[in-house]
């Protein structure tokens, strides 16, 4: 009897091991270069089996083994390239931070309106991005397939186009103007970006209180001034802090941990449209009673 | 303590009501045009939110009782804005006269025909059904290149730009006119015969979409993108970023959800992506496309019929099999035309084609389909 049951164990593990093995083996594969754009990428590492995935919990992919890495790729003028090698297959980043706060939460100069709604939305986890809305701030970094950078040095722009959600984009103006005045509050705000050095500064204003800016619901205003510092350290690695100044939400501005973002070579934006299966059109769109309002915003 | 009601009973009224959504439309599928109702009330609110704008209302009952609240639907804030008009035209306290149909579904909800301030006596909105105001026009110029020589789709450097102003907003056969409305509503239901070269079934699903004023649009109910010819049909434009470095063209939609597809210019075949979308019949399709001198051709397949591909209703199968040219005529013109075959609707290939105008200095408008709520 005791046999038997070792044996079974035994029989159960080897599977296990076996399927382990396959499924990594599989992975492996689907991140083979030139597997399907007839271009061929240069003979770079290949990103770890897990990257593709978005990370679950909280602070992404912090923690992340260190895998070997070719060195930053970049322009003739000596800046990082963002986005993918020019001339070959592109991929995207991914595994974004799902948490902006760090892990002690007295850290965050929450004013006490903000902290009773974050910890409420720890319970009822209604958010607006469950219900197509678009992705703003760091929200947009932690759907589970990542974005792409698209630089276009010829408009002087870097565009960050998401895969999840509602499928749109941001743009990031690196031609030195201003944020305009008056602007009309929106899901990704207005967006100019600058060099300090290797990092990529972008500051962002105008945005609406129609999404969370991360998963967990840390709440801003309109007031939200957000800053965020991209950094590619090495061709796998992306790293990402955001500082928060907003007096409508906090006592005082504050900065995130530093996250790091995992670049998924070859991987092409395939189309995901979330409204596609959501069998919620009403939790999207509002029932025309919604429209009526008669409770919710008519004294 | 007051965001919570708000956010508790927000959900009460979101689970208790199943009435259908309601996204971009024409006024006829929401409205019963056949009726005409006039109502005078107070502002409470100005809801300022794509597709439409909304101006909540409180209209005092006739027998003393609690005032009633009305929804006036008018325009979308991209096409108010384009109108002069601003968040403040009227505010809360305003007195109004609203003139209009009312909700087909009998709530409390009317479109703003007219819309007049009763302190000045004067019409601050007459609904124009989606009609864009026009542009003022430019000078043009010729057509901008890339120092290869081949046609910028996109604004030159240091410049902005988006293709907007559809010289038609819906999809009928070449060297046929038949009257719509901007969202491809028949004027006469007795021209369906005439927009295109149908068999029995698609003809008769057309009628019917006609019939039922366009409100089973799935972008209409859904929220679901305007994939081919219908995503250059949109009021709100479209706007292009060629990704030279990676023989690629975004398309970025001003209508439906703002999305962004791709199509590809480096040889490669019209097939899934592993581990993506893989083979799953699409939106917008699987676009590949070549330059041929001065004409963008592209060629999509692989379409899924989830969608409506034209805004008055036209059906199509998974067969729709779409060869599409784009031709900037000069800085200001963009030609499309399109040869649309699908064996499964129609009896044979047919061609359509429209201009674009390039609206210089402005970004894609903000539009989202499914911005206005919750």
């Amino acid at each position: 009897m005791r046999n038997q049951s070792t044996k079974k164990t035994f029989t159960v593990l080897t599977a296990f091991v076996l399927t382990l093995g396959l499924s990594v083996l599989g992975l492996s594969q689907g991140a083979a270069p030139a597997a399907q754009n007839g271009v061929t990428a240069p003979p770079l590492p290949a990103a770890p089996a897990n990257a593709g995935r978005g990370a679950a919990g909280r602070g992404g992919a912090r923690g992340a083994n260190a895998t070997p890495s070719a060195p930053t790729p970049r322009r003739a003028d000596g800046k990082p390239i963002m986005g993918s090698m020019p001339g070959t297959a592109t991929g995207r980043w991914n595994g974004g931070p799902t948490t902006l706060p760090p892990r002690n939460l007295d850290e965050v100069p929450f004013q006490p309106w903000a902290r009773i709604v974050y910890d409420q939305r720890q319970i009822d986890q209604f958010e607006p991005h469950t219900r197509c809305k678009a992705s703003g701030a760091a929200r947009q970094f932690s759907t589970p397939y990542g974005t792409e950078f698209l630089e276009v040095p010829d408009l002087q722009r870097i565009y960050i186009m998401d895969e999840g959600g509602p499928h749109s984009y941001r743009i990031i103006y690196m031609d030195g103007r201003p944020h305009p005045k008056n602007l009309a509050p929106s899901y990704y705000g207005h967006s100019i970006g600058s060099w300090d050095g290797d990092t990529l500064v972008v500051d962002t204003i105008g945005f609406n209180e129609k999404f969370w800016m991360d998963t967990r619901g840390t709440p801003h205003t309109t007031q939200l001034h957000f800053i965020e510092r991209f950094t590619r350290t090495d061709f796998n690695t992306m790293q990402y802090q955001a500082t928060i100044d907003d007096p409508g939400a906090y006592t005082k501005t504050w900065t995130t941990p530093l996250f790091s973002m995992r670049w998924g070579a070859n991987q092409d934006l395939f189309e995901y449209v979330c409204q596609d299966n959501n069998k919620g059109p009403e939790l999207m769109l509002g029932s025309q009673e919604s429209v009526d309002r008669s409770i919710l915003y008519v004294p | 303590m007051k965001y919570f009601t708000g956010l508790v009973a927000g959900f009460a009224v979101v689970v208790v009501t199943l009435a259908p959504a309601a996204a971009q439309h024409t006024v006829a599928a929401k409205f019963d045009v056949s009726k005409s109702i006039t109502l005078t009330g107070t502002v409470t609110q100005v809801d300022w939110a794509t597709p439409y704008a909304h101006i909540l209302m409180k209209v005092p009952s006739a027998n003393s009782g609690a005032p009633a609240r009305w929804a006036v639907e008018i325009e979308s804030p991209i096409l108010l804005s384009n109108n002069g008009w601003s968040q403040t035209t009227v505010k809360p306290g305003d007195v109004i006269r609203v003139e209009g149909p009312p909700a087909r579904d009998g709530s409390k909800q009317v479109s703003g025909k007219t819309v007049l301030l009763t302190s000045t006596n004067k019409v601050v909105f007459k609904g124009y059904n989606g009609t864009p105001v026009a542009k003022p026009v430019v000078p043009d110029a010729p057509t901008p290149l890339w120092p290869d020589g081949h046609p910028r789709l996109g604004p030159t450097p240091g410049q902005t730009g988006y293709w907007g102003n559809p010289s038609s907003t819906s999809l009928v056969q070449a060297g046929v006119s038949v009257p719509m409305d901007a969202y491809g509503l028949l004027k006469n239901i007795s021209d369906v015969d005439k927009v295109a070269p149908m068999q029995k079934w698609a003809r008769d699903v057309y009628e019917l979409r006609q019939r039922t004023f366009l409100s089973s649009d799935p972008m209409f109910q859904g929220c679901k993108p305007p994939g081919g010819p219908r995503q250059y049909q949109q009021i709100s434009g479209v706007q292009f970023v060629e990704d030279l470095e990676h023989q690629r063209i975004f398309v970025l939609m001003g209508g439906g959800n703002r999305n962004e597809r791709i199509m590809y210019l480096d040889g490669r075949k019209q097939v899934g992506q592993r581990n993506g979308d893989d083979d799953n019949p699409l939106y917008y399709g699987r676009a590949v496309a070549k330059w041929e001198s001065g004409t963008l051709v592209a060629d999509i397949i692989g379409f899924n019929e989830k969608f409506w591909f034209d805004n008055g209703g036209l059906p199509h199968t998974e067969q729709l099999h779409l060869k599409e040219r784009y031709t900037r005529t000069s800085m200001n013109t963009l030609k499309y035309e399109v040869t649309i075959e699908d064996p499964g609707a129609y009896t044979k290939p047919w061609t359509a084609s429209w201009t674009l105008q390039w609206i210089p200095g402005e970004e894609l408008p903000y539009f989202l389909c499914q911005d206005n709520r919750p």
